[in-house]
C-alpha cells in the first residue's frame, strides 16, 4: 500500500463506467491514478505530467487506438510500462504490441491477474530503474532484453496474486 | 497224306515163296483179306496173279500231285523195263495211259511197251456203299459209288470227292498174258483185281480216316498250344455254364488250385460265381456280349479287372453247344482310362478356373473406368480396352487420325523408356489428347511389367488415369474447406463484434461487483454472491469465445511434446487436488507447423475435460507418437488423451463438438470442445472420440506435419 502510493498511473477506456470501475479499483490498491476517456484528453495528460505506468484500452473514440496514447507518453519516459487492454487483438496488433514491449491483456479480465500484472509491471520497472542506477546486477542489460520472454513465461505459469510488498 | 500208301518195290518173291511154299495155299480172298494196310494189297495181289500162272505182273500208281505214273509195285518183271512204264498223266500218246483214261481193262497184244501181250487193268478207288461221311451228311454223293456204278464218264483228273474231299487213288494193274488167252482166264483176272481192289478201297479209306483224325489232332495240339499260349484266360463252357475247356490264364481264376487254402478256394468260387453270372448276363442280354468283370488273381490275391468277350460254339448241326469266352486283362487299361480321364476333367477344371479368370480380369478391365494398354516389348501395343481404344486406336491397327498417331507416340515414347529402365513400376505423368473432351490431358499413367521365364520383359500393363477428376474433387474440397474457414472467420467477426459490445459492459459490472465487496450488509451476501458468481461464469464464456478468435500467436514449428509437458506442469497440482494418476508416453515428434497457445488451450481444455470426468480419481493417458506419411515428406502427429472416467452417454457423443452442449451442468460453458475442434480444424488437423460409459473417454489428435 505504502509502495502503490508512490506509483501514477494513467488509465484510459472510451468506456465510461469501465473507466471509473478500473480507477476506483487502483485507486482501492493505493495507486494514484488519472483516468482519461478520449485519447486527445489522455495525450494532453501525459504531456502535462510523467505517469509510472499506462494501462489503456485499445479502440479509443473514432480510429484512434491506445498506440498513440502510449507513443506520446514514451515520448517523456521511453521505458514507460505499459499494458493494452482489449476484448480482441488482430494478429497485427499482438505482434505490434510485442515489438513495442507492450503489454496485452484481454477483457474480461480478472481483477486478480489485472492486479497483479501491475504491480508486477511497476516493481520490474522500478527494480530495473534501481539496476541500472545501482550498478550491482552482473548482467545490467540483460534484464530490459529478456523481459518480454520472461514475462510470457510468467503468464505461462499460473498468475500470480496481487504483489503486496 | 491223302494219297494212298504205296509198297514200292517192297515185295520181295524168292522170300515169300520160301516162306509160303511148305503151305498149302489158301484161297486169295483170305490172303487179301488177311492184309493190314493199303500198301499190302499189291504185292499180294501180284502173287495171287503169279500163282495163277501169269509170268509176271506189276502195278503203276497215279500220283495226283505231280501228274506221275509209276510202278509201285512188281513180279517176275526186270527191273530195266520198268521204266517203260514210267510215264505222266498228260502223255497222250502212251498206251498205259490211254487205257487208264478209259478205266476199262484191255489187252494190248501189241505194244511198245512190253515184247509180249499185256493185259492193263485200271483200278480207282471205289464202293459199293456211300462213305461215313456222306451218310453222316445226308448226301448220295460219294465218290466211291459214283466209280463202282460208273455213274459218269470217269476223268482220271478229277478224282476228288465233292462230299469229304477225299482225293482218291488211280492205279493200273499190268499182267503179262500168253498170246491166246482164254477170255475165261482174262475174265478170272479181272475178277481177281476188282476184289483186290475192293479191300484196297476199303483200307484206302481206313487210312484216309486215320490220317484225317491224325490231322485233326495235330489240329487240336496246335491249337491247344495256341490257347494255352495266350495270355488272356479263354474258357470253353456248355450251356450249361459248366467249364469244358480253360487255358492255364484261366486256370489262375476258376480253378480250384492243389494247395487249398480256405481263402484261395473261396476265391475261385467268388470268380467262378461272377463268371458264371456274367456269362448269364450276357446270354440274357443278347447283342451285347461283353462285360466288364472283376476277379481275384487267386495267386497273387489282387483284383483284376477284366473285360469278357463272349461267342457262342455251335456244334455240326447248328445246334449250340457252349460258349467261348475270353477275357482281356484290363486293369492297367482301365486305370490308363481313369487317370486320363480325372486329368482331363482336372485339365477342364483348370480351363474353367482360367475363363473365369479371364471374364473376371475383362469385367475388371471393362470397369476400371481408366484407359489400360498392355503393349509388348517393343512397345507396341497389343491390348486395349474400350477407353484406352478411344485414344489409341484398336490394337496392331494404324492409327486411324492424327490424334490417336499422336497419342500413340507419345505413349511409344513413356513405354519403351519403361521397358528398358531397371525399374519394375513407374508412375509418371503423361500428356495425352482426349478426343472426349477435344483438349490435351495429363493423365497419371501407372505402369508395371510383366516378364517371361527368363526374367525379360515380354508385355508392360499401363493404366491411364485422368487426373482432372480427381484434381477437380480435390479443387471441391479445397473450396469446401475455404468456405468452412470463411463461415469460422464470419464468426469470428461476430464473435469480436459480440465481444466489443458485450465485453465492456460486463467488464463495468464485473468491476462494480468487484469494488461493492466488503461494503454490502451480511444480509445481502447471498445476493451478492450470485451477481458475482454469474458474471464469472458471462466472463469466462465470454473469454472462451473471444480466445478462439483471438489470432494473436503466429504459426510456427513447435515441438507438440513441450506443449504437452507444460500444459501438464500447469495443471499438474489440479490433477493431483483430484487424485489422476498420469501416464504419459510421448514419442520423437517432428516439431509441426501450429500457434502453440491454441494447442495448449485444445490440451488444457481436454486434460480439464478428462479429470472432471474422474470426481473419484481415475488415470489420465497422454500419447503422442508421429505417424509417417509413405512418401516421407508429411506425416501427422498424433496426441491420444484418454481418461478412465464416466465417459459420455452415446445420445450425446454427436453432439459434444456444438457449442453449449455440455455435460457438467452449470460448471461448464459448453463451449471447450467447441472451441477443441475449431482449433484442429483451423491446423488442418482431424478430432475423433470414442466413449464408452462407465469406462472412460479417448480423443485422438492428428494433426498434419508440414515440411518447411
Amino acid at each position: 500500500m505504502n509502495d502503490a502510493g508512490k506509483y501514477r498511473i494513467l488509465v484510459v477506456d472510451d468506456e465510461a463506467s469501465v473507466l471509473l470501475t478500473y480507477r476506483l479499483i487502483l485507486e482501492q490498491q493505493g495507486y494514484a491514478v488519472t483516468a482519461c476517456s478520449t485519447s486527445r484528453e489522455a495525450i494532453e495528460a501525459v504531456e502535462r505530467e510523467s505517469f509510472h505506468a499506462v494501462l489503456c484500452d485499445y479502440s479509443l473514440e473514432e480510429q484512434h487506438t491506445g498506440f498513440e496514447v502510449i507513443t506520446a507518453a514514451r515520448k517523456r519516459d521511453p521505458e514507460l510500462p505499459a499494458a493494452l487492454l482489449t476484448g480482441y487483438a488482430t494478429l497485427e496488433t499482438a505482434d505490434e504490441a510485442q515489438v513495442k514491449n507492450i503489454r496485452v491483456m484481454f477483457k474480461p479480465i480478472e481483477i486478480d491477474e489485472f492486479l497483479a500484472t501491475t504491480s508486477n509491471m511497476l516493481r520490474r520497472d522500478h527494480e530495473s530503474k534501481q539496476e541500472i542506477i545501482g550498478e550491482e546486477d552482473a548482467k545490467p542489460q540483460g534484464a530490459a532484453k529478456n523481459r518480454g520472454q520472461r514475462d510470457s513465461a510468467a503468464r505461462r505459469r499460473a498468475p500470480a496474486g496481487p504483489v503486496k510488498e | 497224306m491223302k494219297r494212298m500208301a504205296t509198297a514200292e518195290l517192297r515185295f520181295q518173291p524168292e522170300q515169300i515163296n520160301g516162306r509160303r511154299g511148305n503151305r498149302q495155299r489158301r484161297p486169295a480172298v483170305l490172303r487179301l483179306l488177311e492184309a493190314e494196310r493199303s500198301e499190302e494189297i499189291f504185292p499180294l495181289l501180284l502173287e495171287e496173279i503169279i500163282a495163277l500162272g501169269f509170268p509176271r505182273a506189276m502195278a503203276v500208281d497215279v500220283n495226283f500231285d505231280s501228274g506221275d505214273i509209276t510202278p509201285a509195285a512188281a513180279l517176275k518183271w526186270p527191273r530195266q523195263q520198268l521204266e517203260k512204264f514210267a510215264t505222266a498223266l498228260w502223255t497222250s500218246d502212251h498206251q498205259l495211259v490211254t487205257v487208264l483214261h478209259t478205266a476199262r481193262p484191255a489187252v494190248l497184244t501189241k505194244s511198245n511197251l512190253h515184247n509180249r501181250p499185256i493185259y492193263v487193268h485200271p483200278i480207282l478207288y471205289s464202293n459199293r456203299n456211300l462213305c461215313w461221311e456222306a451218310d453222316r451228311m445226308r448226301t448220295a454223293i460219294c465218290l466211291a459209288v459214283q466209280n463202282f456204278n460208273r455213274e459218269k464218264k470217269i476223268r482220271i483228273e478229277e478224282q476228288v470227292c465233292s462230299t469229304c474231299e477225299m482225293r482218291a487213288y488211280a492205279a493200273a494193274v499190268v499182267v503179262e498174258v500168253p498170246r491166246q488167252v482164254p477170255a475165261q482166264t482174262i475174265a478170272e483176272l479181272g475178277e481177281l483185281i476188282e476184289l483186290a481192289n475192293r479191300y484196297l478201297s476199303r483200307l484206302f479209306k481206313v487210312e484216309h480216316y486215320y490220317n484225317r483224325m491224325r490231322d485233326m489232332e495235330i489240329t487240336i495240339a496246335q491249337m491247344g498250344t495256341v490257347m494255352q499260349s495266350m495270355a488272356d484266360p479263354v474258357i470253353l463252357t456248355d450251356t450249361q455254364h459248366r467249364v469244358i475247356m480253360q487255358n492255364k490264364a484261366a486256370e489262375r481264376f476258376f480253378r480250384v488250385p492243389d494247395e487249398m487254402t480256405e481263402g484261395l478256394v473261396r476265391a475261385v468260387e467268388l470268380n467262378n460265381l461272377l463268371f458264371s453270372a456274367a456269362l448269364s448276363s450276357m446270354l440274357v442280354s443278347g447283342s451285347d456280349s461283353h462285360r466288364d468283370l472283376t476277379l481275384v488273381d487267386a495267386i497273387e490275391g489282387e483284383e483284376m479287372l477284366f473285360e469278357a468277350v463272349s461267342a457262342p460254339t455251335y456244334g455240326p448241326d447248328g445246334i449250340q453247344i457252349g460258349t467261348v469266352t475270353v477275357m482281356r486283362d484290363v486293369t492297367d487299361l482301365r486305370r490308363a482310362d481313369q487317370e486320363l480321364r480325372s486329368n482331363y476333367d482336372k485339365l477342364r477344371e483348370a480351363e474353367e478356373v482360367v475363363r473365369q479368370d479371364r471374364d473376371r480380369l475383362n469385367l475388371i478391365i471393362e470397369n476400371v473406368g481408366d484407359p489400360i494398354v498392355v503393349c509388348d516389348r517393343e512397345a507396341k501395343i497389343v491390348l486395349v480396352d474400350p477407353l484406352a481404344q478411344e485414344l489409341f486406336g484398336a490394337a496392331f491397327d494404324v492409327p486411324r487420325d492424327a490424334v490417336q498417331f499422336k497419342n500413340q507416340t507419345q505413349l511409344a515414347a513413356y513405354i519403351s523408356n519403361f521397358t528398358y529402365s531397371f525399374a519394375d513400376r513407374e508412375n509418371a505423368p503423361v500428356r495425352l489428347y482426349n478426343p472426349a473432351m477435344h483438349q490435351e490431358i495429363e493423365y497419371d499413367a501407372r505402369s508395371g511389367k510383366i516378364f517371361d521365364e527368363f526374367g525379360q520383359v515380354s508385355y508392360t500393363v499401363t493404366v491411364l488415369r485422368d487426373l482432372t477428376a480427381v484434381r477437380r474433387v480435390e479443387q471441391l474440397k479445397v473450396e469446401r474447406r475455404m468456405l468452412e474457414i470463411e463461415k469460422f472467420a464470419a464468426t469470428g467477426r461476430l464473435a469480436a463484434t459480440i465481444a466489443h459490445e458485450v465485453n465492456n459492459p460486463m467488464e463495468a459490472i464485473k468491476n462494480a461487483i468487484y469494488l461493492l465487496a466488503g461494503s454490502m450488509p451480511e444480509s445481502s451476501a447471498p445476493v451478492y454472491n450470485i451477481l458475482k458468481s454469474e458474471t464469472e461464469r458471462v466472463a469466462r464464456i465470454v473469454r472462451q469465445m473471444l480466445g478462439l478468435y483471438r489470432n494473436t500467436e503466429q504459426v510456427k514449428p513447435v515441438s507438440v511434446n513441450v506443449i504437452i509437458e507444460d500444459t501438464l506442469l500447469l495443471l499438474n497440482r489440479q490433477l493431483q487436488r483430484s487424485n489422476v494418476e498420469v501416464e504419459s508416453n510421448l514419442g520423437v515428434l517432428p516439431d509441426a507447423v501450429i500457434a502453440a497457445d491454441q494447442i495448449r488451450q485444445v490440451l488444457s481444455n481436454l486434460v480439464i475435460n478428462a479429470k472432471d470426468a474422474m470426481p473419484n480419481g481415475g488415470k489420465l493417458i497422454i500419447h503422442a507418437k508421429h505417424i509417417p506419411n509413405p512418401d516421407g515428406l508429411h506425416g501427422w502427429v498424433r496426441i491420444i488423451i484418454a481418461d478412465t472416467g464416466t465417459g459420455i452417454p452415446r445420445e450425446m457423443i454427436r453432439s459434444i463438438f456444438e457449442p453449449f452442449v455440455t455435460t457438467k451442468g452449470e460448471k461448464g460453458t459448453g463451449l471447450g470442445l467447441w472451441i477443441v475442434k475449431g482449433i484442429i480444424q483451423n491446423h488442418g488437423g482431424k478430432l475423433s472420440v470414442k466413449s464408452k460409459l462407465g469406462k472412460g473417454t479417448v480423443f485422438k489428435i492428428d494433426l498434419p506435419v508440414v515440411k518447411l
